[in-house]
């Protein structure tokens, strides 16, 4: 039988081999006379259904084209940014190439246009993507700190900074003067500050009731009301501890609904801070160290059951 | 926007236009007359060979011209037709070779519309030159435009006038 000699193909990649001389490398031959990588070119041909162009390829793009075994005939996407490839399946006008196909092969219809295409990508950037420093306490920072701040904030790369503090006029740290929030004013000059108010009744009520159910905690009318009071005269933080107590209390006398009393229980176990204050006061002399100043005395009045109206 | 003109015709050279990013940021150069330099990307790993048509518009005067340099296909290959509803042209090759879509910025910035007769082409030299006529809107605004240009003084090139002693 008379042997068919098949040529080997190589598209895509071409590699130059120039015979074996004295000047090996020069010729771009490695010693064992094989083409030295690094030195591949290739050319490709891209086409939609109304035009074709020729591209030249770099040696990791042929690497690529390789690994991801595209072939003619196949419709892929390249990304001109970072020369990423994707493929898209296999042109339907080479449904016929051959009989047998792989199970996973899809074919899809051929490009129309043009050949570089702006894709849109919807990207919903976050303040956190576009690099957001947020310092909190930031009282606690020394004029040093302000100082490298204010430099940084001026640099191209300078991230948004966010500050936060709960400090009024104070003394800037490592200084001796006072300032607004304890930052010095030529930083101060340079920030939008965000106002801030206290909660209304309605918002009270509303976030003690998303806490109760996430607490899994039901309430009575009648101890969500008396516990939106605790919170606005209290503080929100204490009203939300009162949640777990006051349900662990119903739970004791087995009870399915949280009532005014089972709030009255809790709130006489655990003390707020005006409470704890006022205690404090009345009973320093029993405590080590009695030397505390009068400059902090009560700025809350204690919480009184007959303000509650029910 | 940057736009160089020709101190001695008048034509203008070549008009590149930047935008802001989405984020603030500067954007890249976008030209949109003149020429467009090497098609290159960053790596280099994947770039146009240089066989391929290249595209570039080059105004004259009294139209807006558009060049496709290095195509050597025959006149009658050509089919050059306006797209009012996405204001832009499309040149398509009969042999499937080239296609291009491209929109005149400068109607756009007017809000005027693209006619169909305002619009011809021609084949020689392996180069296939694409003329748009100018409206007049476009003529009286870049005749005012000219004489504005004309206030500002241009820079000396060429030779210094050196002073002998």
């Amino acid at each position: 039988m008379a042997t068919t000699k098949v040529p080997e193909v190589r598209d895509l990649t071409r590699l130059e081999r120039i015979g074996a001389h004295s000047h090996i490398r020069g010729l771009g031959l490695d010693d064992a006379l094989e083409p030295r990588q690094g030195a591949k070119v290739g050319k490709l041909t891209l086409k939609t259904t109304e035009m074709e162009t020729i591209y030249d390829l770099g040696n990791k793009m042929i690497e690529s084209l390789t690994k991801e075994k595209v072939q003619a005939g196949d419709v892929i996407t390249i990304d001109k940014a970072t020369g990423k490839i994707c493929k898209l399946g296999r042109s339907f006008t080479r449904a016929r190439d051959y009989d047998a196909m792989g199970a996973q092969t899809q074919f899809v219809q051929c490009p129309e246009g043009e050949l570089q295409k702006r894709k849109e990508v919807v990207h919903t950037v976050s303040l956190h993507e576009i690099d957001v420093l947020f310092i909190d306490e930031v009282h606690m920072l020394d004029i040093e700190c302000f100082s490298y701040l204010n430099r940084a904030l001026e640099t191209d790369l300078s991230p948004v900074l966010i500050m936060a503090t709960n400090r009024g006029i104070t003394r800037i740290r490592g200084t001796r003067y006072e300032s607004p929030h304890g930052i010095p004013i030529d930083m101060l000059d340079r920030l939008v500050i965000i106002a801030t108010s206290p909660y209304t009744e309605k918002e009270t009520r509303q976030i003690l009731k998303i806490r109760c159910e996430e607490e899994d905690v039901e309430l009575s009318e009648e101890a969500h009301t008396v516990l939106t009071r605790i919170g606005q005269e209290t503080s929100l933080r204490y009203a939300i501890q009162l949640i777990t107590c006051a349900g662990l209390v119903c739970r004791r006398r087995r009870g399915t609904e949280v009532q005014v009393e089972d709030i009255k229980r809790a709130y006489s176990l655990f003390l707020d801070e005006a409470r704890n204050t006022q205690y404090m006061m009345e009973y320093q002399d029993s405590f080590l160290f009695n030397e505390a100043s009068h400059s902090r005395a009560l700025k809350r009045k204690p919480f009184h059951w007959s303000w509650v109206k029910l | 926007m940057a736009e160089e003109y020709d101190l001695k015709t008048d034509e203008l050279l070549s008009r590149k236009v930047r935008s802001k990013t989405k984020l603030g940021g500067q954007g890249t150069w976008q030209v949109e007359v003149g020429e467009t330099g090497s098609n290159l990307t960053d790596s280099g790993e994947i770039k146009e060979n240089s066989s391929n048509p290249v595209f570039m518009r080059k105004d004259t005067k009294t139209s807006f011209q558009w060049r496709v340099r290095n195509i050597p296909y025959p006149a009658d290959t050509y089919k050059v037709t306006v797209e009012p509803l996405e204001r832009s042209c499309i040149i398509r090759t009969t042999n499937k070779k080239y296609y291009k879509k491209f929109n005149v910025p400068d109607l756009d910035r007017c809000q005027l519309p693209l006619e169909s007769s305002a619009l011809s082409f021609s084949h020689a030299n392996n180069t296939l030159i694409v003329c748009y006529k100018k409206p007049k809107e476009i003529l009286a605004l870049e005749q005012e435009l000219m004489r504005e240009l004309k206030k500002l003084k241009g820079t000396n090139e060429g030779d210094v006038d050196c002073k002998t002693q």
